[in-house]
């Protein structure tokens, strides 16, 4: 219940260069101080400078900063080392409530106010950056990303059981996250290789071609009322494969991919597999060729009632695929 | 555990006190309460509590080793030995953190195992009147800030249910729980109503609990209907029965009892307390705030708690009174005591604690508990401190002035609340 400074309420995004509406006064320096007293030394001096000049450089730093302030200790390394992709609850073990505290304090040393609905959307570390710096410069933020479980995926994806290799995803503007468990059951295990289950690094790639190729068809990216068609997408080629790690059944693949460019009909990604921590794939380039059609003639299914869940994969990650959003709503009263 | 295959209501089992955990203005564990009773050391301070016009009040039954006076649970300042994450601190109010320091000490005390406190044979009462202090801030900070830069843990943090909501979920509590509220008599109503679901098998075990805040909100409002002393002297301000008693002396803190069936106490092979024996409540229907004059309330829950035990009132060695020191109440008690214990040639030893500590409020009826359940186990009557002359009224009562080195039997506990609730619990001595 830390008491937080406070000065002008409810401003949507900043005027700059003084994000208070007002000059940055010394006895606002010594409240902001005082509201930051349990953040590191470097989080309260960029708070200062933000607030001092609005440069939205400062913003990640204060962010994070404020974020590591309410993380549990033991947590903390996690967040130094973390890229974007860390995600906030599942990662860091931030619960709503203190998503809530974290926020408060956000608004506060910002000087903007950060509503429920929006606060919803934000899962990773860099949803938080991305809307925080949207917010201080005043532009719309991005589409929020959304969680798509096995159901959806599997009524989506051109590519079927048991050659899909994604439990479950999330989509945003910015790229696609995706979780894949090796079960020890997949089909081309038995012989790759003989006694000694190893996860192909090609089915590794194609794994994130397939989170490619959802990106394409969930992402919002076409054109005005055209959309991807499933049935014209296929991998052209890849460049700059690095295989860091052996994956063995029992792992589970956090699998990212980021758009780098459209080119019709060509789209290349960046991609990588990770286990825990530790890399396991990285490619610099995935490229795919995609075609468009209009959104209107067989728009894709909204819920998962039309899937046809016999020929979906068993999908043990696939068990905990409750929209991460439920658990960012609030508490029961 | 067994789960019981039977109907409930045809089980009757012996109920044991097997734990205890206190953080009181005596002592922050059961050594060194017992060592206060014993010597009849009181636990206040000199400590202003003031309002608009400056102080009004000046001892307090304070709480040593926790400095817990800032609205930042982050700030707080308690002993070592009880780490607490900041996810489980930022929903605790001062009383919310005693208890959970005194359920600490119970569960080690009661020497329980984790899936002995987390099973759906274990159940949790609690009893408190909420965390005014944090109230007052949380409307304080809405007023000023706006709701929506309010703590999300406020609510939980102060209103009166927050004991049993936070140990709830914090010790992972599977069986019955809830809250009860009447005052100074709701922990004895946690006890006699956890009493009840042990006897008749619904639960194996229960923690029974009271808590409250030590500080100028959760005290200084008894002022104004004139129940607090005005005394500014620490050593005279508390002195229940005597004739110049001006009102109670506030305090705060958490006490926890641990409450096992015989099945529990001979699986696990530990040495209780004492036993419950029984209980008994009953009403005075008669004012909102100030006991019955003849205590007529008091005197019907004794009789019943007598009955309920199976014990004559001539078989009672002790009664920890509820008496708090105001003018009113412990002339009424007197009256349902000398009602009670008409026969002069058995009368109990009687005192009243809150001599030493104060009046808890909430905390009382389980805290007293406690003291009865030490005072059975060691072998001693605490005495009745700060009498210099005693009240008239209560001649013909047995009232100890100094700690009786005697083994007691069987001993009464009273509270009385608001409302003109009174409960009282019989506890034996286990041979």
């Amino acid at each position: 219940m830390a008491d937080v400074a406070h000065h002008a309420p409810g401003l949507n995004g900043s005027k700059q260069p003084f994000p208070g509406g007002k000059p940055f006064t010394p006895e606002d320096e010594a409240a902001l101080t005082d509201a930051l007293k349990r953040c590191s030394p470097a989080t309260v001096e960029a708070a200062i400078k933000f607030r001092k000049t609005g440069d939205p450089a400062y913003v990640p730093p204060v962010v994070i900063g404020i974020i590591e302030r309410f993380a549990e200790p033991d947590q903390r390394a996690k967040l130094r080392e973390a890229d974007d992709d860390l995600r906030i609850i599942d990662d860091l073990g931030i619960d709503s409530l203190t998503m809530m505290e974290i926020v408060m304090l956000v608004e506060d040393t910002l000087q903007m106010s950060i509503n429920n609905d929006e606060l919803r959307h934000l899962r990773t570390l860099g949803d938080i950056k991305v809307f925080i710096d949207c917010k201080v410069r005043g532009v719309p933020p991005p589409k929020p990303s959304r969680f798509l479980p096995i159901e959806h995926i599997g009524v989506v994806m051109p590519i079927q059981p048991p050659f899909l290799f994604l439990n479950e995803a999330t989509v945003g503007g910015s790229g696609a996250t995706a979780k894949y468990k090796i079960t020890g059951e997949e089909f081309f295990l038995k012989g790759h290789f003989k006694d000694n289950p190893v996860m192909p690094a090609s089915i590794m790639l194609e794994a994130l071609g397939q989170l490619a190729v959802l990106y394409l068809l969930e992402g919002g990216h076409g054109e005005e009322g055209k959309q991807a068609d499933p049935q014209t997408i296929y991998f052209t080629s890849c460049e700059g494969v690095r295989a860091h790690r052996v994956c063995k059944p029992g792992d589970t693949l956090s699998l990212s991919i980021k758009p780098k460019r459209f080119k019709m009909p060509l789209a290349t990604f960046e991609g990588q597999i990770r286990v825990g921590q530790e890399k396991a794939v990285f490619a610099e380039e995935i490229t795919l060729t995609y075609g468009l059609r209009d959104s209107a003639v067989e728009p894709a299914p909204e819920t998962a009632a039309t899937a046809p869940k016999a020929s979906l994969p068993a999908a043990p990650a696939a068990s905990s695929a409750t929209p991460a959003r439920a658990a960012v709503s609030a508490p029961a009263a | 555990m067994s789960f019981p295959g039977v109907r409930p209501d045809r089980i009757v089992s012996k109920v044991y006190i097997t734990g205890l955990g206190l953080i009181t203005s005596i002592g922050n564990d059961a050594a060194s309460v017992t060592e206060s009773l014993r010597g009849l050391h009181h636990g206040f301070e000199a400590h202003p509590l003031s309002d608009c016009n400056g102080a009004l009040i000046h001892v307090v039954g304070t709480i040593k080793e926790f400095q817990v006076d800032s609205t930042d649970q982050e700030d707080w300042v308690f002993p070592k030995k009880y780490s607490i994450k900041r996810e489980v601190l930022r929903c605790l109010g001062p009383n919310a953190l005693f208890a959970y320091c005194a359920m600490q000490q119970a569960i080690e005390d009661a020497r329980l195992t984790p899936a002995d406190v987390s099973h759906p044979q274990t159940g949790l009462y609690a009893a408190s009147g909420g965390s005014p202090f944090f109230t007052h801030h949380l409307h304080e900070r809405m007023n000023k800030v706006g709701v929506m830069r309010c703590s999300p843990l406020g609510i939980v943090a102060s209103i009166a249910g927050t004991l049993n909501f936070n140990l709830v979920a914090h010790f992972k509590i599977l069986g019955a729980s809830c809250g009860f509220s009447s005052a100074c008599a709701s922990s004895l109503h946690g006890l006699g109503f956890a009493y009840e679901e042990i006897r008749t098998g619904r639960q194996q075990r229960m923690f029974v609990v009271g808590a409250e805040d030590c500080n100028t909100d959760s005290i200084l409002p008894f002022a104004g209907m004139r129940a607090l002393s005005l005394q500014s002297d620490p050593d005279l301000a508390s002195r229940p029965f005597d004739v110049a008693r001006d009102g109670f002396v506030g305090t705060g803190g958490g006490a926890v009892v641990v409450l096992e069936s015989e099945e529990e106490v001979a699986r696990r092979g530990v040495k209780p307390y004492a036993e419950v024996a029984g209980w008994g409540q009953a009403s005075d229907g008669y004012n909102v705030a100030i006991s019955h004059p003849d205590g007529v309330g008091l005197h019907l829950a004794m009789k019943l708690a007598l009955k309920n035990s199976g014990c004559s009132a001539e078989e009672i060695d002790y009664v920890n009174a509820h008496a708090t020191s105001t003018p009113i109440g412990d002339a009424s008690e007197a009256k349902a005591l000398k009602a009670i214990f008409s026969n002069p040639a058995t009368r109990p030893a009687i005192s009243s604690t809150k001599a030493l500590t104060g009046h808890g409020l909430s905390l009382a009826g389980a805290m007293e508990t406690a003291f009865c359940a030490i005072a059975l186990r060691d072998g001693f009557m605490p005495g009745s401190a700060h009498i210099s002359k005693l009240d008239p009224l209560c001649e013909g009562l047995n009232i100890i002035r100094a700690t009786l080195p005697a083994q007691p039997h069987v001993v009464l506990n009273n509270s009385s609340g608001f409302g003109g609730a009174n409960v009282c619990a019989v506890l034996k001595h286990v041979g």
